[in-house]
């Protein structure tokens, strides 16, 4: 388990600094204390036999501070971590994906601009695709045939089964059908449309052979 | 005693009824199935289970949890046997053994030994729970809120020292994790604390939204800077029922392993965890060839696997008799059953007995299920083992969205998984671990409720918490607890019962 953060204990280094980790560790501690204390500013602490709101805040803020501040006492007298190598290609696609999601399966305003309400016909494949690119090793027709595979699937189990409120797919869409079609028909068809589009990705697109297994290094971190 | 078979058959009543035993059964397949794969733990499973849970009534709906997070843990571990990556700490001793009995074609017997003796161990811890629920349940009912804050105090405390890293780290995170939890308005006054004026976060932080992000998504956003590959055990499983043999050296590992199991689960703050870690070492020192451990000793498996199963029903002991959750995992239950409109704690077992009942009932017949599902679907395991992770993480980064959207429908929610994402995966940078921030949130509102009771009662003394014994007890507990994890020779010990991966 001590191979959960890589980076090792590190040779002693030039300078004062023995672990930077601790530093920058200690550092956002006190930072966030910071930030408590200052948005519980106009509270009232009461006293302890009435206690107001700020009371337990302020108190745990000075705590998470206090351990910040040792932690940066002791990047300075006891070695440490360095520094862990930061990537930005995996957190970030991962995010937008979520955000994808988040503001195409239902109207979602931010000030004047509103994302249409598209359901998780597209929301569903959009966040499977952005997201997918999070690796380098993506490949845009597994990310498809998973895509077109997912969706209906979950489609399928939310909507239809488990009859979750998610909006399946736009308005407009359903409009396109007879008025004697019910939302669990219509689903049914775009689920089955979607399979089919799976299918057809994986006849038509050419394939990379690929062997080797890849997988999560979970080194026993809960 | 004529209570303890009336409330167990009561139990059975409720856990052997068509739709709960059918559901039993989704439940330990499907929490097997997401289990499995590689990089995805108990917990990310069962957040992300945990809506296809909202349409069952309560008691069906807790069944299939729990089924899902037996189902989880041993899925953990047969993907700790055949691909040496455990998914969860619990099952990172199982891998030791376990793996090196799969590459000399042992996989099997390493497979059937390990649900052979979780079935052995929840059968014990399953009448343990039953036997402890009334007597525990009677006592939390004597605690006031002096009583409780300090049982609280006492948990987190063993939840920093059963922590691996710097106990600095998992006091700061526990900190964190309260301080998280008094977001949003304050049940006394009214007024909004730390919202920036957000209206989302007026009724505080949601904690599946929490959970999600800092163990679902950074949990991605983790694994992303470390694939690696690693071959799936390519020998033959070979066969799956252990020989008389087998059995005769795994026997008393199993009993050892059931017993420290089940004593360390109770333990709040956690003490699942140490089960098998302590398993394991007892094992080793007893062995007549200690040598043997580390190179595939069936007795390194059969220990470990009980313990960790025992344990992982005994800490539901501290959950339905006090409603304090042990652990993360747990802590999840909590949220499930909130969502059912249930209130953990004393008052289940007398208000909802069949909820209760069944519910212990079920976790027998979840064990049970686990061995018929498990042994003749090794071959679908390891097909699934075989899963690339560029193709699993959009899946479950697809499913923790529809999850976390389809308990309050709303948008914001699920772009809060990606920001507590981002959290999470900045603190797992920062060598902190988000397990004890979830347990610090998770108990920070019933600890800022007791506290301020337990002050209001004693007119704001606040020696109160060491005037009454019960409470001075607990504290003291705590203090020695902590004060022997920070002596260097038993700090030692820690780091070496945390670092034998």
């Amino acid at each position: 388990m001590s191979e959960a953060i890589p980076g090792g204990p590190g040779p002693a280094r030039a300078g004062p600094l023995r672990s930077p980790q601790g530093l920058v560790a200690g550092l956002t501690l006190i930072t966030l204390a910071a930030l408590a204390l200052w948005l519980t500013r106009d509270l009232d602490q009461g006293t302890l036999r009435s206690m107001g709101p700020a009371l337990l805040p302020d108190w745990l803020a000075i705590g998470v501070g206090l351990c910040g501040l040792v932690l940066v006492g002791m990047s300075f007298t006891s070695d440490g971590h360095g520094l862990d190598r930061w990537s930005l290609r995996g957190p970030v696609l991962v995010i937008l994906a979520i955000v994808a999601f988040a503001v195409t399966i239902r109207p979602f305003s931010l000030g004047a601009v509103s994302s249409p309400g598209l359901g998780l016909a597209v929301a569903g494949p959009l966040a499977i695709i952005i997201g997918g690119y999070a690796t380098p090793e993506a490949r845009l027709r597994d990310l498809l045939i998973l895509a077109f595979l997912l969706t209906p699937f979950c489609m399928i189990l939310f909507g239809d089964l488990l009859n979750l409120p998610i909006p399946i797919f736009p308005q407009k869409f359903a409009e396109l059908f007879p008025a004697t079609w019910s939302q669990k028909q219509i689903l049914r068809l775009t689920a089955a449309f979607f399979a089919g589009g799976a299918l057809l990705v994986f006849l038509l697109y050419p394939r990379h052979h690929n062997q080797s297994v890849d997988a999560a290094d979970h080194s026993g971190r809960i | 005693m004529g209570d303890f078979f009336s409330n167990l058959s009561l139990g059975f009543g409720v856990a052997l009824s068509l739709q709960n035993l059918g559901l039993a059964f989704l439940g330990c397949l499907v929490g097997t199935l997401v289990g499995v794969l590689p990089g995805v733990g108990p917990i990310a499973t069962i957040a992300m289970l945990l809506p296809i849970t909202f349409g069952l009534d309560p008691v069906g709906a807790l069944i299939m949890l729990a089924g899902i997070y037996y189902g989880a843990q041993y899925g953990g571990s047969t993907t700790a046997i055949l691909v040496n990556i455990p998914g969860e700490a619990t099952s990172v001793v199982t891998a030791l053994d376990g793996h090196q009995m799969a590459r000399q074609g042992r996989a099997g017997v390493a497979l059937g030994i390990a649900a052979i003796g979780s079935f052995i161990a929840g059968t014990f811890a399953t009448l343990v729970i039953a036997a402890l629920g009334k007597p525990l349940t009677g006592l939390a009912l004597l605690f006031g809120p002096t009583e409780y804050f300090s049982l609280m105090v006492m948990g987190l405390v063993f939840a920093v020292v059963l922590a691996h890293g710097s106990i600095l780290k998992a006091v700061a995170m526990i900190l964190l994790g309260i301080l998280l939890s008094t977001v949003g308005t304050d049940l006394e006054t009214g007024e909004e604390r730390m919202t920036f004026g957000l209206p989302f976060l007026a009724d505080g932080i949601d904690f599946a939204v929490l959970a999600m992000g800092i163990f679902g998504i950074a949990e991605i956003m983790r694994n992303l800077d470390h694939t690696e590959h690693r071959d799936v055990v390519r020998q033959a499983i070979g066969r799956l029922l252990p020989s008389k043999e087998d059995f005769r050296q795994a026997a008393a590992p199993i009993a050892r392993g059931t017993v420290i199991g089940a004593i360390l689960g109770i333990l709040p703050g956690n003490g699942a965890v140490l089960g098998p870690f302590a398993a394991y070492t007892v094992e080793k020192k007893l062995a007549k060839d200690p040598s043997r451990f580390g190179r595939g000793a069936i007795e390194g498996v059969a220990g470990p696997e009980s313990a960790n199963n025992a344990g992982a029903q005994t800490s539901f002991i501290p959950l339905l008799t006090l409603g304090i959750p042990p652990n993360a995992v747990m802590a999840l239950m909590v949220g499930a059953m909130t969502i059912h409109g249930i209130v953990p704690g004393p008052q289940v077992m007398t208000k909802n007995p069949d909820l209760f009942w069944g519910m212990i009932a079920s976790m027998w017949v979840g064990n049970l299920m686990l061995l018929i599902i498990n042994l003749p679907l090794v071959g679908v395991w390891v097909r699934l083992l075989k899963v690339p992770y560029r193709l699993m993480f959009p899946a479950i980064l697809m499913f923790c969205c529809i999850g976390i959207y389809s308990i309050n429908s709303l948008p914001t929610d699920v772009m809060f998984i990606a920001f507590f994402g981002l959290v999470g995966y900045a603190l797992i940078k920062l060598g902190f671990e988000p397990a004890p921030l979830l347990l610090g949130f998770v108990l920070g509102k019933l600890m800022e409720e007791n506290f301020r009771r337990a002050l209001i009662i004693s007119r704001g003394e606040i020696m109160t918490f060491v005037d009454h014994p019960v409470s001075a007890g607990l504290l003291v507990v705590a203090l020695i607890v902590l004060v022997l994890a920070l002596l260097p020779t038993i700090r030692k010990g820690r780091d070496e019962v945390f670092v034998e991966d």
